[in-house]
Formats: structure tokens, C-alpha cells, sequence
């Protein structure tokens, strides 16, 4: 039997409408799993991650998706009911029920560079002293200046993105039934939050996001994602509990 | 709902990678070529290569005159795709916005990708 991706898990009573869209389903009582073939020759990991973002898009559309960790794959659909929907299935039933009408958004800040720097440079003197030497100095002899330099200037972003991430996160959270930082992913990242939010608060929760933009204009910007399956609130002892279903 | 903008995978990336329920690895076959996709985004911050452009960041700002902004150079650029893309778009992006990767111009983003990132990605497709 051939290998299978495991995309998601889905409620088994939404099967047509996924099969309309042309997704594959391994169904187990209630629960079923959204998979296809997994090509692994020819592999191109953009491609599959491609293909994973879409696929549970589309499936969220239309159902309550939990999210697999990206790049799952196993030995077949056997393996699916036996090693995963069986030993798993009053847990995932239960998150299926209890994901029902929710959604994540996701809310990422980014720095606007030269204010931020203007920044990091007022406040703090030890960068602005090493910042005068390091530009007197030719580019070879100054490496390692310049290597001081950027771990400082670093850890100052570091504090204003934890204060600001916090601030950004606690300013959204009442509008949300969960809340979770993420870690930040590039250097000018100010913040990552995920929200689990009701569908039905969807519309005023945007407006509180860019409300909040509008605020922060010059300073920082907001990139506002969503709606999507809740790959931060799928299952936060997800790893402690797939070794209980083992 | 509108058309949606397409993002990059760099946009996305960070959303999906580590999330989700996790099958027992020894039920599970690894898929290769992911792993080295997964490391890239959290080398990049405590990396000498963003010191070094951290370093030249404070070190090109010219804090005693205050109009020079359009004089500076695009200090992170490179650093980040969502930070090189789109200054001159609202404070909130896409609002609302539902990522449409795979939506067919992904060529033309590719080739607007910074240099260094582009590198990585394609080693990590290899």
C-alpha cells in the first residue's frame, strides 16, 4: 500500500463536501482523516507545504479541520485507522467538537526600521558610542566591532519586542477565547500572536486589529491573516498526548 | 469575500511549521527535505550575518538630521520578505486576508525574493 499524507482531521459527517472538492478521506466512526498520496519521489518541499496550506484551507471552508503537523506521512490508510483515528478517536472527537465554530487569526507586527533603530540608538548609550567607532573604522578592521555592535543593537530589539508583543497580545485578548504568542520568525518580527477567536466575532475582532494598526502606524506594522484552521490551538499538548495514543 | 492577495510561503511559514496535532513517530515515515525548510527561520535571528546587518543598520542612520529618510537605504532589507515588501500599504494588511498560495505568480515573487533567502529555500527543496 502506498504511502499517504495526513493533512487533517475532519468530522466524518462532512465527507461529501469534501470529497466535491476533491480531497481524499480515510473515515473511523466519526472522525476522518484528510489525506493524499504521498509522492516522495520528486519531493519538492515547497510544493507539498503548497499543497498542505491549501488543502486544509479549502477543507476549513466548508468544516471543523484539525490541522497534523505539517510533513506527517504514513505507511497507508491502515496505518491511519490503527496507529492514529482509532487510538486517538474519543480525543480527537472531542476537539472537533470543540473547535466548532471557531477560527484562528493570526496578527504579525513588524518593526518599521528606522524607527526602530533611531530608537535603539536614543536609549541606549553604549550603542551610541560603539556606533560612532565602528564608523570611523575600515570595513576588515572593524568586524568584530561591528559583531559587538549588532548583538547589542539585537538585545535591545529583543526588550521592545517582548514589551511589545505582551502589549499587543494583552490589548486583543478579551476579543478571543485564546490567546498564544508565537515565536518571533525574522529580526524585525515585533510580534506573532494567534487568536482563537468565534466565528461570529470575527467582524470585530478585525476591527479591533486595525484599530490597533492605525495606532501603531510609523512605528510598527501589522500584518492581519486569517480566517484559518486553528494550526496554534489544534492540540498545545499535542506531543504528550500522540504518546499516549501510541 | 474579495480576492484575496496571494502571499509568499515565507508569509505562511511560520504559521504552519511546529503547529498542528502530532502522529507518534513510530507510527509515522519522516518526509524529507522538510526539516532543512523548518531550521531557516530560527537561525536567522541570533545569526552573525543579522548583527552584521543590524551593525549596519544604526551605523548608516543619520540621527543628527532629521529629513534624510528618503536618503536611507532599505536597512533590513533583505532580512525579511515581509519586511521589504510593501511600504507604502496601509498600517493593517489584509485584513481579512486569506493567503492564496499556489495561485500562479509565484514566479514573479520568487524572483523578487532577497538573494540569501532564496539560496536557502532552494537548498532546502533540493
Amino acid at each position: 500500500m502506498s504511502e499517504v499524507h495526513v493533512y487533517g482531521v475532519v468530522p466524518a459527517s462532512a465527507t461529501p463536501e469534501l470529497a466535491e472538492q476533491g480531497h481524499r478521506l480515510i473515515a473511523h466512526r466519526d472522525v476522518a482523516a484528510l489525506v493524499s498520496e504521498a509522492d516522495r519521489d520528486g519531493l519538492r518541499a515547497a510544493s507539498v507545504l503548497r499543497a498542505y496550506w491549501r488543502v486544509l484551507e479549502q477543507a476549513a471552508a466548508v468544516t471543523t479541520v484539525l490541522p497534523v503537523r505539517f510533513g506527517t506521512v504514513m505507511t497507508g490508510d491502515q496505518a491511519v485507522v490503527t496507529e492514529f483515528l482509532e487510538p486517538a478517536h474519543d480525543e480527537l472527537a472531542e476537539r472537533l467538537k470543540e473547535m466548532a465554530g471557531k477560527v484562528q487569526l493570526t496578527v504579525k507586527g513588524f518593526y518599521e526600521q528606522d524607527a526602530l533603530m533611531t530608537g535603539v540608538v536614543e536609549r541606549s548609550p553604549t550603542i551610541a558610542r560603539l556606533r560612532e567607532q565602528v564608523r570611523g573604522l575600515p570595513e576588515a578592521a572593524g568586524y568584530y566591532k561591528r559583531i559587538e555592535l549588532g548583538q547589542l543593537v539585537a538585545a535591545e530589539v529583543e526588550r521592545e519586542r517582548e514589551r511589545d508583543a505582551h502589549g499587543i497580545l494583552e490589548r486583543l485578548r478579551p476579543l478571543a477565547l485564546e490567546a498564544r504568542l508565537e515565536p518571533p520568525s525574522t529580526p524585525d518580527s515585533a510580534v506573532h500572536a494567534a487568536f482563537l477567536v468565534d466565528g461570529k466575532r470575527v467582524d470585530e475582532f478585525s476591527g479591533a486589529v486595525a484599530a490597533l494598526g492605525r495606532e501603531l502606524t510609523g512605528r510598527i506594522r501589522l500584518r492581519f491573516l486569517g480566517p484559518l484552521p486553528p494550526y496554534s490551538f489544534s492540540g498545545e499538548d499535542a506531543t504528550a498526548g500522540a504518546r499516549a495514543w501510541a | 469575500m474579495e480576492r484575496p492577495r496571494p502571499s509568499g510561503l515565507a508569509d505562511v511559514i511560520d504559521i504552519i511549521l511546529d503547529k498542528g496535532l502530532v502522529i507518534d513517530a513510530y507510527v509515522r515515515v519522516s518526509l524529507i527535505g522538510i526539516e532543512i525548510l523548518t531550521i531557516d527561520a530560527r537561525i536567522v535571528i541570533a545569526s552573525v550575518d543579522t548583527y552584521l546587518r543590524f551593525a549596519e543598520a544604526v551605523g548608516r542612520l543619520n540621527i543628527a538630521e532629521t529629513d534624510d529618510s528618503k536618503g536611507l537605504p532599505e536597512l533590513l532589507e533583505g532580512m525579511t520578505e515581509g519586511g521589504s515588501r510593501s511600504k507604502t500599504k496601509g498600517a493593517v494588511e489584509g485584513v481579512k486576508e486569506k493567503l492564496g498560495i499556489g495561485d500562479g505568480d509565484e514566479e514573479e515573487r520568487e524572483r523578487a525574493k532577497p538573494r540569501a533567502r532564496r539560496r536557502r529555500r532552494d537548498e532546502g527543496e533540493e
